[in-house]
């Protein structure tokens, strides 16, 4: 039997045929664990045993009276908050003066983006070693008279977090500046024009042309950076493990902790969970802000 | 024709090859340590594969902090390893045993006679519901490892009194030593380490089982002594200016090269320190810390490493056996073990009789020995502890030597995740292995 492909049917089918395999993989690496999850963050499994009781909310409650858990709270929101205020405000920035810039574009673009393309792992090692008691970063800040400004910037509590969101930044800006830079080249040049004969200052200019432009790509670039933030896991386990004490401890870690090292994954998905609710949440919101924004 | 013949078996021999490659099963292993530190097992599993045709053993090793995490998974998957080494205390092993994931190897013990190597101490950390569920291989031990070039230059000698341990780290100090004491509480374990030993050291052996395996508690007077007297020596710089900024590696860089007189430490450093030390590893020796206080006595720390698992469902549970029959039970492998600084359980005389230990693991031992008569107390309390109050202790100890948490608080904290985990059935309860 051959389906003809003018018919209703085959015309239903064709999209379906062709989301398949896309829709398969998301299903199973995306979706299916995502539920799994969930489904664990009920339980009080151990991750190993075959058996898994149902306790309802149990680990729920018990998370909402968790200190540590708070605290690791706490820290998710300062880290992706110094994080997007880098990324966006300032990987804005650099890609508004890179667009002006013709010498050398090339070559300053290639040096912000390179560190993208580094292994989480490596980007970590660099910086623990920078950011040791000895490191290069004391050694310059010493070599240029800033000796007050040295610190052990991994074993002080009132940096550690800020120290370690301002590596993983370095390691992710890139992204943010190629996007803007993408965002850039569809602003229209006439509109600048049109500023300057108004008078607009080149601040004027960064603030009504070309951020307006580029609210739609600002929104992209936030929910990425805020996403990928909440997800970080490697630099801060490879450098603090969430110390000293837990000042650099963020959900992730946290999660980490109780549900692998301490074999506690019912208790371990639930804080998942929480990651979940509190990235999705955030994204809703802002993108509500844009769209009345735009509206 | 005889070069048709030659030509022939040759031929034979040749497509014989891979079928014998293919009659050898693999055997697997997984090792937990730091690179660079666990070289010992890829040469005893080098000599076994060389020494017998049916297996060989594949050495797979990873960090501490990535193995556990990546072997469970791979367990439940079925996939995981033949044979791996794991920690012994409760907790995981507890849900291992459950969860059916680990051979019931009551039936090797008896049948190869281990009970003649393994100490009733470590069968009873090892076992439960009357098996043996680990081979408990080695004996560890923590020692003040030291840079006696270092001491010389300053002109101070081996402390044996707190008085004159208190003199020495002000001598180094004076002579721009900044740090007398490498710690590496970046890595936090590594202070534990610190803790396990003064904890033994103020509550004494009995005072530590009757924490583990009766009523006492953390708060107890001897754990908050203990733990104001780390804080203490934190806050007088014994361990440098930034005691938790610096990780265990940099550290062991940093001792090694000559920079940091004094560390607190075991017998695994020792391989690498030979290899980057070189020439210099002479100037190297251990000591045992003098006694904190008045009349109190200095316990030898020991524990167990680790316990050697094998997969339940592994096709070559036997090679897996007869690979530990041969670095454990073994005299070649004993002595191979000794020679690199690990003392494997079990009456050591034929081994020590062949072994060339180096200086340095001679000396960490001799430090244990002088002081045996005393009773010994666990090296590592958070390897025999449940996961929940490690993490409560890393993250205090840290607070301790950043002065940020008092010793009450600490020891209340510890105290509270034992009881909870008391409560919860995940603490450590003595073994043993029942009759046949």
């Amino acid at each position: 039997m051959r389906l003809d492909p003018n018919s209703k049917l085959a015309q239903r089918l064709n999209p379906v045929l062709f989301l398949f395999p896309a829709l398969s993989i998301y299903i199973v690496f995306a979706l299916y664990p995502t539920v799994s999850v969930i489904e664990y963050s009920f339980t009080d499994w151990d991750g190993i045993s075959p058996k898994r009781n149902y306790i309802g909310l149990e680990n729920y409650r018990k998370m909402f009276s968790d200190k540590i858990f708070w605290e690791a709270f706490r820290n998710t929101f300062v880290w992706s908050g110094v994080i997007l205020v880098i990324n966006v405000g300032l990987g804005l920035v650099i890609a508004a003066m890179l667009a002006r810039v013709w010498k050398a574009r090339l070559l300053i673009q290639t040096c912000i983006v390179l560190p993208v393309v580094i292994s989480p792992m490596a980007v970590a090692t660099i910086w623990r070693w920078m950011y040791q008691p000895k490191g290069v970063i004391n050694q310059v800040l010493d070599g240029v008279g800033l000796d007050a400004l040295t610190r052990p910037w991994l074993g002080d509590p009132s940096v550690v977090l800020y120290a370690l969101a301002f590596a993983h930044s370095w390691s992710t800006i890139g992204l943010s500046v190629i996007i803007f830079l993408a965002g850039l080249q569809a602003v229209d040049e006439d509109l600048y024009e049109a500023s300057k004969v108004d008078g607009a200052t080149p601040l004027q200019q960064f603030r009504y042309v070309t951020m307006t432009a580029l609210r739609p790509v600002t929104a992209v670039v936030f929910i990425l950076t805020l996403t990928q933030s909440f997800k970080v896991f490697d630099i801060v386990w490879t450098t603090t493990q969430g110390g000293p004490i837990r000042f650099s401890e963020i959900l992730s870690t946290y999660m980490y902790k109780r549900g692998a090292l301490e074999n506690d994954y019912g208790y371990g998905s639930a804080i998942g969970v929480a990651l979940l609710v509190i990235v999705s949440f955030a994204t809703i919101i802002y993108l509500q802000i844009q769209n009345r924004k735009d509206q | 024709m005889r070069n048709f013949y030659g030509a022939a078996t040759a031929l034979g021999v040749l497509c014989s090859m891979p079928a014998m490659a293919l009659a050898q099963s693999e055997v697997v292993v997984w090792v937990a340590g730091e690179p660079g530190q666990t070289t010992i097992y890829d040469e005893l599993a080098e000599a076994f594969n060389a020494s017998q045709s049916d297996a060989v053993n594949t050495i797979v090793k990873n960090s501490s902090d990535l193995f556990n995490p990546a072997l469970v998974p791979a367990l439940s998957a079925g996939e995981g390893p033949d044979l791996f080494t794991f920690g012994t205390g409760p907790g995981q092993p507890a849900a291992l045993i459950a969860g059916g994931m680990v051979a019931d190897l009551t039936d090797a013990y008896r049948q190869h006679g281990w009970a003649d190597t393994i100490p009733e101490g470590i069968i009873v950390q090892t076992s439960s519901d009357g098996k043996l569920w680990a081979f408990g291989n080695e004996v560890e031990t923590t020692g003040m490892f030291y840079n006696q070039a270092i001491f010389d230059e300053v002109g101070v000698t081996v402390p044996t009194t707190w008085a004159e341990m208190e003199a020495t780290v002000a001598a180094l100090q004076a002579a721009g030593y900044d740090t007398p004491i490498g710690l590496a509480g970046a890595d936090k374990w590594p202070v534990s380490h610190w803790q396990s030993m003064m904890f033994g050291r103020y509550a004494g052996p009995d005072g530590i089982e009757n924490v583990l395996f009766g009523d006492g508690a953390w708060t107890d007077a001897p754990f908050v002594a203990a733990s104001a007297k780390l804080q203490e020596m934190g806050q007088a710089g014994w361990f440098g200016p930034t005691p938790v900024a610096i990780g265990y590696g940099e550290l062991m860089d940093s001792f090694w090269a000559g920079d940091v007189p004094m560390t607190f430490t075991g017998p695994w450093v020792i391989g690498g320190g030979i290899e980057a030390a070189g020439d210099r590893i002479g100037d190297y020796s251990v000591f045992a810390v003098p006694p904190f206080e008045e009349g109190q006595k200095i316990h030898p720390t020991n524990s167990i490493g680790i316990g050697w698992y094998i997969r339940k469902g592994s096709e070559v549970e036997e090679q897996a056996i007869a690979f530990l029959n041969s670095i454990f039970i073994e005299t070649t492998g004993r002595v191979a073990l000794l020679n690199a600084g690990t003392i494997p359980v079990g009456p050591l005389e034929e081994a020590l009789a062949q072994a060339e230990m180096s200086q340095l693991a001679q000396d960490i031992w001799k430090t244990a020995d002088d002081h045996a008569a005393n009773g010994s107390v666990p090296a590592f309390l958070d390897t025999i502890t449940p996961g929940s109050l490690t993490t409560v202790s890393y993250d205090g100890l840290q607070g301790l030597l950043l002065n940020v948490m008092t010793p009450e608080a600490f020891t209340a904290d510890m105290q509270d995740a034992w009881a909870e985990a008391k409560e919860a059935g995940k603490i450590m309860r003595p073994g043993g292995i029942a009759d046949e």
